[in-house]
């Protein structure tokens, strides 16, 4: 596996450069490709891919306890018929979308972390949500992401690939924001690149205009203008992984069929991307319509049912390319939902859920305790694992790296990695 | 980041008063035009230099309705698409308002209130009533915030989005209640959750039946609430009333004009913010006295302001257009806002865009140069109804340089260094063989520089 997956990086490399070099693009290209062959020992690195279920996903309808009393109390109209559930063990199951997860699960490729959150939960969205992307509050300097501090602690090594990438129409996640790199975001593969009868004209002038003129109008303002630097660096980023992405991703033969989904279609490119052999170490992707106040169960078991078969397919596709071994997936929610439904058939903000981690590095298994339907705060479950703990261990045991500066607490890690 | 000098709030919401070093030209009046509007070709910019800067602002300010003829052919032309039902399509008809509205500043400021009560077609599926919602915000724009407000509250377009089309007393929806306070008028941290649940009650019973607003007085909750220190049997205008009350509000909006229409960073403090914040709850909450305040400020005008904001996809194309007295197909510019990240009646969740150096990623950053690419290739897109040759020809250019010269004075936020210029026409230049394409190109060009990008 590993040598197939060698010869085709090599290949993709030659038909890069030779191509490159005959249209003649400039300077940058070549040389980030020469560094890539330089650093060809880097391909073994492990890699994260991050899915974000927005909205606030409903654990208690994800991992069911079904055989919990109070579940059902609580939940006359929503439970998962005890029939429906595709059992783990004796308390807990699947949401009957979950078939994919629960084969991972079967395999021994999926671990589940049960109980997730945080002291003090939020429960808005974007404060929550910004609190599992930064793992700080309010109140504090929120200047980046934790996965962006991540990568400001990886030596420039990535040989001229970008360091993460985010794929998807949505926003960037402050997750992957950096105050040293700009992570790029890929929308559509069509659109990566400059469209136009000009673009070659277009594209040596953008870049001589960044690579000359670090800030063509300092000497017209009095003040630095950050905004326009971030134009400038942006533009460079662009440019140059535009042209990388694009032909790393077509270099690639695989018979494993994605369901054709918006999710199912990104995590194509990033197993793509991932046999190209592209040093990129984070993939951030999202879903996001889990803010079922009203009308739940169909809608839940549509968005569960794409992320069960979208994960579970790459877990496979990997596994078939030799892969598997040095990616996880990991997923995660702002928040959970009310125990309680409420009286739209539907499920307001909560708080704890859980997160899913899937690859042949996780110890499988169901992690964590059951939590309790009915020692709750406010009519929401309290979490049992702080959120950090679990990046901590994603950290330090998978991406070896101190996760302290990056978490910026010292969070005790969980035997989540085998 | 923050390298600015706390300024001086007193100096800051001031009235502008030209003078020698800062005199009132062409520049400045543009950014009047970008921020106030989306912009103004040269002639309109002459027309404005002759004029001081506050009657400028008190101008833009008085043109708080559409007039009937242009209102009734915008009108016309969003049934014809209406009648189609497809909201995708819908927002072409906003787009041709955008393009050619007289009244600059309303059609902004309903854009503005169009982010801050972010209603998405995706969800809410009906063409027709996400068209009502923008009726609805375009005639409160310029007018009371209190009763915009009320409004939105029962504008089903807003209740379906938000979950809120039942709520039965026996277990109330939250959602509403939660955005209201969080997004819509106090921000995050100025509620507990005990204040959203009990709000959340006062809206028991309002409902959307046959896509209308109703309330059902059978499924309304009328015991005594207690919110943000007040109680009483409050039903939804009266929980409405009390959350516009909270001290919090007029800082929280007045952080949110400054954002919008003065600069996207560094984040003001609360103490340069609070004279604008004064005058707006001074005045009962009535937007306007605010926003011309902010719009004739030493502030608007000085450097702290010019130059200090992405353009959102809309200021882009709209913008570029509307400086050259452009006109282009609606769907393209529609269908291309979307591609960008700004599709019109599609904001991306109920916090609206965030905007600033959120509307930039290698994506988006492609995606604009591909976009106005796009738009400049269509024969249909003209200026002034002519070729862009015979409209620049017209104002006596021809060469390259003239052109790159010209677009300076009408397009770009802050000058260009002479070798970005002789750069831009070395690659670009323009001969007799096929100028409409090469100015077109040159164009293109101008408008994919990162400094383009900056309005």
């Amino acid at each position: 596996m590993s040598h197939s997956a060698n010869s085709n990086r090599r290949r993709f490399l030659r038909s890069s450069i030779g191509g490159a070099a005959a249209i003649g693009v400039g300077s940058v290209i070549p040389d980030c490709l020469v560094r890539a062959v330089a650093s060809e020992g880097n391909r073994d690195e492990r890699i994260l891919v991050v899915v974000q279920l927005s909205g606030g996903n409903d654990g208690l309808n994800t991992v069911v306890p079904y055989a919990d009393d109070a579940y059902r109390a609580a939940r006359p109209k929503l439970a998962i018929p005890t029939s429906d559930v595709l059992k783990c063990d004796d308390d807990v199951g699947f949401h009957p979308s979950l078939s994919g997860m629960h084969d991972l699960l079967a395999n021994g490729q999926l671990t589940v972390v049960r109980g997730v959150g945080y002291d003090q939960p939020n429960r808005s969205h974007f404060e929550s949500m910004d609190i599992w992307h930064t793992c700080r509050r309010k109140d504090e300097s929120r200047p980046d992401g934790w996965i962006g501090r991540f990568l400001d602690t990886q030596t420039n090594d990535s040989g001229g690939d970008v360091a993460a990438l985010h794929l998807g129409r949505e926003q960037q996640p402050f997750a992957i924001a950096s105050e040293k790199i700009r992570v790029p975001t890929m929308k559509e593969m069509s659109e990566f690149q400059l469209q136009g009868r000009d673009r070659q004209s277009l594209r040596s002038l953008l870049n001589a205009n960044v690579a000359t003129e670090p800030n063509p109008l300092a000497k017209n303002a009095s003040e630095p203008n950050d905004l326009l630097d971030f134009l400038q660096s942006s533009t460079t980023s662009a440019l140059a992984a535009s042209q990388r992405v694009t032909e790393a991703a077509g270099s690639y033969a695989s018979d494993t069929r994605y369901p054709d989904t918006e999710l199912g279609q990104k995590l194509r490119i990033v197993a793509q991307l991932i046999d190209a052999g592209l040093t990129t170490r984070v993939y951030y992707v999202q879903l996001d319509g889990f803010d079922t106040h009203a009308q739940q169960p169909a809608t839940h078991a549509i968005l569960l049912r794409q992320w069960s078969d979208a994960i579970s397919t790459l877990v496979r596709d990997l596994d078939t390319h030799g892969h598997a071994d040095r990616v996880c997936v990991m997923t995660f929610s702002e928040f959970g939902r009310r125990v309680a439904e409420n009286a739209s058939e539907g499920t307001d903000h909560g708080t704890a859920g859980p997160m899913f981690l899937c690859g042949r590095g996780v110890k499988a298994g169901i992690f964590g305790n059951r939590t309790s339907l009915t020692d709750l705060h406010d009519g929401d479950l309290k979490h049992e694992i702080d959120f950090r703990q679990v990046y901590a261990s994603v950290l330090k045991n998978w991406l070896d790296t101190e996760p302290l500066p990056i978490l910026g607490g010292d969070y005790k890690t969980l035997p989540l990695f085998s | 980041m923050d390298r600015m000098k706390p300024l001086d709030p007193q100096w800051a919401w001031q009235t502008f008063a030209p003078s020698n070093e800062r005199p009132w030209n062409r520049a400045l009046a543009a950014h009047l035009y970008r921020r106030a509007g989306f912009g103004a070709s040269v002639e309109m910019l002459d027309e404005a230099v002759s004029r001081e800067p506050a009657e400028m602002v008190r101008q833009l300010m008085a043109q708080n309705f559409e007039a009937n003829e242009f209102r009734e052919t915008a009108d016309q032309l969003a049934q014809t698409i209406l009648a189609s039902g497809d909201a995708k399509k819908l927002s072409a008809a906003w787009v041709y308002r955008l393009l050619l509205t007289p009244t600059q500043l309303l059609e902004k400021a309903t854009l503005f209130w169009h982010g801050h009560f972010a209603t998405s077609a995706e969800k809410v599926n009906d063409a027709h009533m996400m068209w009502d919602q923008n009726r609805l915000l375009r005639q409160h724009a310029l007018g009371s915030f209190p009763v915009l407000v009320q409004s939105i509250a029962q504008d089903p377009a807003m209740l379906i989005y938000l979950d809120s089309a039942i709520n039965r007393k026996a277990h109330p929806n939250e959602n509403f209640a939660r955005e209201l306070m969080e997004l819509f008028c106090l921000g995050e941290g100025n509620y507990s959750e005990r204040d959203v649940q009990e709000l959340a009650r006062c809206f028991t019973g309002w409902e959307v039946k046959n896509k209308a607003f109703r309330k059902n007085r059978y499924q309304h909750d009328t015991e005594s609430k207690s919110i943000l220190g007040s109680s009483g049997d409050y039903d939804g205008e009266d929980g409405v009333r009390v959350v516009l009350k909270q001290p919090f509000l007029e800082l929280f909006l007045a952080r949110k004009w400054y954002r919008f229409f003065i600069s996207d960073e560094p984040e003001p403090s609360d103490e340069l913010l609070q004279p604008l914040a004064n005058v707006f709850r001074e005045h009962d909450l009535q937007i306007a006295p605010a926003l011309e305040m902010l719009l004739s400020s030493n502030l608007f005008f000085s450097e702290h302001a010019i130059g200090r904001k992405i353009k959102s996809p809309v200021e882009l194309v709209v913008g570029t257009l509307r400086g050259l007295s452009g006109t282009a197909n609606t769907q393209v510019v529609s269908s291309g806002l979307l591609q960008v990240g700004q599709g019109l009646f599609y904001p991306p969740n109920v916090k609206g865009w965030d905007g600033g150096r959120a509307w930039i990623d290698s994506s988006t950053l492609l995606g604009r140069a591909n976009l106005i690419g796009k738009i400049l290739d269509d024969d249909v897109t003209r200026f002034s109804g002519q070729k862009l040759t015979d409209y620049l020809g017209d104002r006596g250019i021809t060469t390259a340089l003239e052109a790159i010269e010209y677009f300076e004075q009408c397009l770009f936020a802050l000058p260009l260094d002479d070798s970005t210029k002789s750069r831009l026409s070395d690659t670009f230049s323009v001969t007799a063989a096929e100028p409409e394409r090469q100015l077109r190109s040159l164009l293109h060009a101008c408008s994919s520089l990162p400094q383009y990008q900056l309005g």
